[in-house]
């Protein structure tokens, strides 16, 4: 009469069976962590590198930068440009209308860090400018 | 120091009641605890016999759970191909019942014979209670009342050799039978094995999908931790909030006339006309 009660064997299966559920349990909910946690991750680093490929994109910005003053319209207000590791400062003491509507359109349409800017009217024609922008 | 405790052989009768200690015992079935037949099988082997026991009884018994048991008379002289066979049905419920009521512990039961298998070497017939004697007829120890058998003597189990025909008790037979836990066995393995297999699929997936975040990070070039890399978001919003609303500012201002001076430090925008 030593024989395993075949009971036992089934109440071992059910125990073991309930651990295994109770565990895969466990492991779901780690599985539907992980997944937002992933999804947070991955919204954060598409909107950091969004936003850092358009403000923090120093050489592209400069270069589009060079790009703007070195265009015909602008040579009369000789614009002092003043490159630093942070951004860029540039002034005019006298910019006529028709290169500040240049200048300001095309600054303004890019993504610029603009930090700083003053422009005063000299006459009906002419301006002074001066503008800080950073990257 | 004693491992093992002396063996004593009883014979089970529903009508003696058993004076017991805490031992070890071999307990032999009276006739009254089972049903036996002595049949010829046009077959060798027990494996191939035991197939046939349902429906050998079939006709016989009354309604029951009954389990059922065989050996091989190999003393029965039978044709070429033939061999003779013990067969046995017995109710475990039964027994069980009466071992509880006879205050025999299952954990003391050693093993369980029948008394057709144990008892053959009686001679004549033998009284087994006030009532009843049994007795070898046509090779099949069968149980008689007293009166038909004017002398008889008394069971002595000292000289008795025990073979190794044993039953083993089913003790939860009667509700659930072994055909049904082997069933329920198996759902419940299959069960174990779809549940792990799941997990082993749940745990590949959190490893995959932790792989892929760390890519991320990489892939982005972010900085090490996220506290960092929120910290950097916030500024970067924060500039394209100021940088927005200074294009909007600018835009509402080109509307306006007559204007002397733009200005634009520390966040904050002003216009004088």
């Amino acid at each position: 009469m030593n024989r395993i009660n075949p009971l036992y064997l089934g109440l071992l299966l059910i125990v073991i069976l309930s651990l295994s559920i109770y565990k895969l349990n466990l492991a779901k909910n780690e599985l539907k962590e992980v997944k937002l946690s992933y999804a947070k991750n991955l919204r954060l680093a598409n909107e950091l590198s969004s936003l850092r490929s358009v403000y923090k994109n120093t050489k592209k910005l400069e270069n589009s930068l060079k790009r703007i003053l070195m265009q015909n319209i602008l040579k009369e207000a000789h614009i002092d440009v003043k490159f630093k590791k942070s951004g860029v400062k540039l002034s005019s003491l006298s910019i006529n209308k028709k290169g500040l509507n240049f200048l300001m359109g095309k600054l303004l349409n890019n993504t610029y860090n603009i930090v700083a800017l003053d422009i005063k009217k000299l006459s009906e024609q002419k301006a002074s400018f001066k503008m800080e922008i950073q990257w | 120091m004693k491992f093992s405790r002396d063996k004593k052989i009883i014979f089970l009768d529903p009508h003696t009641q058993q004076v017991l200690s805490d031992e070890k015992l071999d307990i032999i079935l009276s006739p009254s605890l089972y049903w036996v037949k002595k049949i010829t099988l046009p077959l060798n082997n027990v494996r191939d016999a035991k197939k046939l026991l349902v429906s050998l009884f079939e006709d016989v018994l009354p309604a029951g759970n009954y389990s059922y048991s065989i050996y091989k008379d190999k003393a029965a002289s039978v044709k070429e191909n033939h061999s003779s066979f013990f067969i046995f049905a017995y109710e475990d419920k039964v027994i069980l019942d009466l071992f509880l009521s006879q205050g025999i512990l299952l954990a003391n039961v050693s093993s369980i014979h029948f008394a057709q298998s144990e008892l053959v070497q009686i001679q004549g017939a033998l009284k087994i209670n006030e009532t009843q004697s049994i007795y070898f007829k046509d090779g099949v120890l069968t149980l008689v009342p007293c009166c038909w058998i004017e002398e008889s003597g008394s069971l002595n189990l000292v000289d008795v050799k025990l073979t190794t025909h044993t039953i083993t008790l089913q003790q939860f037979g009667h509700i659930v039978d072994n055909k049904s836990l082997i069933n329920i066995g198996a759902i419940l393995l299959v069960f174990i094995f779809l549940t792990w297999a799941e997990l082993f699929i749940v745990n590949q997936d959190i490893s995959k999908i932790e792989n892929a975040s760390s890519e991320i990070f990489v892939k982005h070039k972010l900085k090490p931790t996220i506290f960092q890399n929120k910290a950097l978001l916030k500024k970067y919003k924060r500039i394209h909030t100021r940088q927005t609303k200074l294009r909007q500012d600018v835009s509402a201002t080109l509307k306006k006339k007559n204007i002397k001076h733009i200005s634009y430090k520390n966040n904050i925008f002003k216009v004088s006309s």
